[in-house]
């Protein structure tokens, strides 16, 4: 009796549903990660060896000048299309912070007339396909005489972008007005308001938006494709489809670009999930 | 001369117009309470005193200048709000000195003052921590110590001490009075915690529905409400109030006849109250006293229905043949819910309104 009542009282284990769970956990786990995995193992073997049969699941040997050929390759200028690749997707994240937080921080935290109409044109915007206004758009960037360059790719970012208003205004909505106030109070303009006070209360929200604008903009194809005309202007994922269409038999090289390619975003969301996960739980108790 | 002067002061949101027409005068170095219930306009019209709500209508004036137009910063003015609004990513340090360098005053200056503030509220130990890793208590005084330093013209407080627990409450309180004391400074203060009312104010305004129903000294508002409203809201337990109806005028004197029975005289009656007319007799739960039931005059029946043993004292609460009564008693005289007592009206200091609540005594 004396024992019983001593001893540490544990939870119920299912042990055979939990194996269950686990492996169908595992087993869609290794579904989404069998592409990847099959990117890797191709970008260390020969051309040959990666359609022999039977299909070898690791690479022997393992190639490793498939690296070097790569950055040596003339007619793949990887470095200068990866630098362009951050370039691009840096500014973009970045005018995407900035305007959408201010835009955000208008429509959560000042009161003018009109706010509420001129958000709900803002949603609707949402409503609007992109491929509706894009040749509008494009012969209005070649009147400018920009096509060619990164104007017509990042300028827009830094004028909003619904989506990303929405997302901030929640976030922005959850910050205390009385500490806006006590600034005011304190003699702080609007403007410092926002940036000194405000963004580091929603700076998570802020890493989810960049996070978001930066792998949307990675992997962005179409605009670069029609914006930009040369080789050396191309970022990661236009370059990589051009010089794929160009030497289709050269997988493994390929396969080499598409893993450094997708290699930065993993990394990228390593070192940032704990802000997503810290982003989805604030909003998910609001 | 950090008097405050509000004239003819509306506010409205939408169609809604929360702030009816308030003419206020506030002395210099005076401690002022904005008092009512929730929704009575009196945080909106501590904003606005603030500059942080636009005034619609009317003046304000701060220390003999008209700031009705003045952003909040200009006004010369320092808030302390409920939720303390301390800058989360900031030390306590850097929350004291914001608002001095953004008045780009001199960084020894800055020093000096947040270090003095600190010393006066003792959070000189706190300085360096961020206000997550403070008590609820400890990041009051930092806000307390935020407006401070600023040496403002009129302290604003907008129930700082609500988020408080009650022992907390009665030391924040305590501290606040000391600090209108040495500080000698306009302070006006919200809530709607009359006890806080009553122990800090040097003057209790009361308001309801945007509109001030009574300004007078903590003693004058509890022993003279101006109106049934002031009655029942000022004081805890509330005034008991008791339908009568008059039956005869003697000079000061009338005498009335309760609706749940017997006949008594008030004295010191202002106004005139003809016989045959409603009336209102109001009487503080220290007025009326219980027995065991006796027939006597002047006494009403009613029956416990809940006895609150407070330590130094009972308050009962009684079913009368008029609805509730609330009596405060002795701690030793024991009562039990469902026994059957004898109220006796102690007519001294009683309070008489005529048919519209208006008080005539």
């Amino acid at each position: 009796m004396t024992t019983d009542l001593i001893r540490r009282r544990t939870a119920p284990r299912h042990l055979v549903s939990s194996i269950i769970y686990h492996c169908v956990m595992l087993l869609f786990a290794a579904i989404f990660l069998l592409p990847f995995y099959w990117m890797v193992i191709s970008a260390f073997k020969s051309n040959i060896e990666i359609f022999s049969q039977p299909i070898a699941w690791f690479p022997d040997p393992i190639r490793w000048e498939n690296v070097s050929a790569l950055f040596a390759r003339t007619d793949f200028p990887f470095l200068r299309q990866f630098a362009n690749s951050v370039f691009y997707a840096g500014a973009v994240a970045f005018g995407t912070c900035f305007s959408c937080a201010l835009a955000a921080y208008s429509f959560a935290c000042l009161r003018w007339r009109g706010r509420n109409l001129v958000f709900a044109f803002t949603i609707c915007a949402l409503l609007i396909p992109p491929i509706v206004t894009f040749l509008p758009t494009y012969i209005g960037w070649s009147r400018l005489g920009l096509n060619g360059t990164y104007w017509p790719l990042i300028l827009p970012s830094f004028f909003g972008d619904a989506f990303y208003i929405f997302m901030l205004r929640q976030f922005f909505l959850s910050v205390p007005r009385e500490l806006m106030d006590a600034a005011r109070l304190d003699g702080a303009s609007e403007f410092r308001i926002w940036w000194q006070i405000v963004l580091p209360q929603v700076r998570v929200a802020l890493v989810i938006v960049a996070l978001f604008a930066i792998v949307y903009t990675w992997n962005e194809f179409f605009g670069p494709l029609i914006y930009l005309k040369t080789r050396e202007d191309f970022p990661l994922s236009v370059g990589l489809f051009t010089f794929r269409s160009q030497r289709a038999v050269e997988w493994s090289i390929s396969m080499m670009g598409a893993t450094f390619t997708a290699v930065p975003m993993v990394v990228l969301f390593l070192f940032t999930q704990r802000f997503f996960q810290q982003g989805l739980a604030t909003k998910g108790l609001k | 001369m950090s008097s405050v002067i509000l004239t003819g002061v509306r506010k409205q949101f939408g169609s809604i117009e929360v702030i009816k027409g308030i003419d206020l005068t506030i002395e210099d170095k005076e401690l002022v309470v904005f008092v009512g219930p929730s929704g009575c306009g009196k945080s909106t019209l501590l904003r606005m005193i603030a500059g942080l709500e636009d005034v619609d209508y009317g003046s304000i004036e701060i220390a003999g200048q008209d700031v009705t137009e003045r952003a909040p910063a200009a006004r010369g003015v320092a808030m302390v709000f409920q939720n303390y609004a301390l800058y989360p990513h900031m030390s306590a340090y850097d929350n004291l000195a914001y608002g001095l360098r953004r008045a780009k005053v001199a960084s020894t200056e800055v020093d000096r003052r947040v270090r003095d503030a600190a010393r006066l509220l003792q959070i000189t130990d706190l300085l360096d921590r961020l206000p997550k890793a403070m008590s609820g208590g400890q990041r009051q005084r930092v806000a307390i110590g935020r407006a401070i330093v600023r040496k403002p013209e009129v302290f604003l407080f907008d129930e700082p001490l609500s988020n408080l627990d009650a022992s907390l409450r009665v030391e924040m309180r305590s501290q606040i009075a000391r600090l209108h004391r040495e500080l000698q400074t306009t302070m006006i203060f919200v809530t709607h915690d009359q006890v806080e009312a009553m122990t800090l104010a040097d003057r209790i305004i009361v308001l309801k529905g945007g509109r001030i129903e009574q300004v007078g000294t903590p003693r004058d508002i509890y022993h003279h409400p101006a109106n049934l409203f002031v009655a029942g809201f000022i004081g805890s337990p509330t005034m008991n109030l008791f339908p009568a109806k008059v039956i005869s005028q003697d000079g000061r004197q009338v005498a009335l006849h309760l609706d749940s029975g017997p006949r008594v005289v008030v004295s010191g009656v202002a106004g005139s109250a003809a016989a045959g007319t409603n009336v209102t007799l109001g009487l503080r739960p220290e007025k009326l006293q219980v027995a065991r039931a006796v027939d006597g005059v002047d006494k009403i029946q009613g029956e416990v229905t809940l006895a609150e043993h407070l330590g130094g004292e009972t308050i009962l609460h009684l079913s009368g043949p008029h609805g509730p009564m609330i009596v405060k008693c002795d701690e030793d005289f024991d009562q039990m819910p469902g026994l059957k007592v004898d109220v006796t009206l102690d007519m001294t200091g009683a309070n008489l309104f005529d048919a519209e609540g208006q008080a005539i005594c």
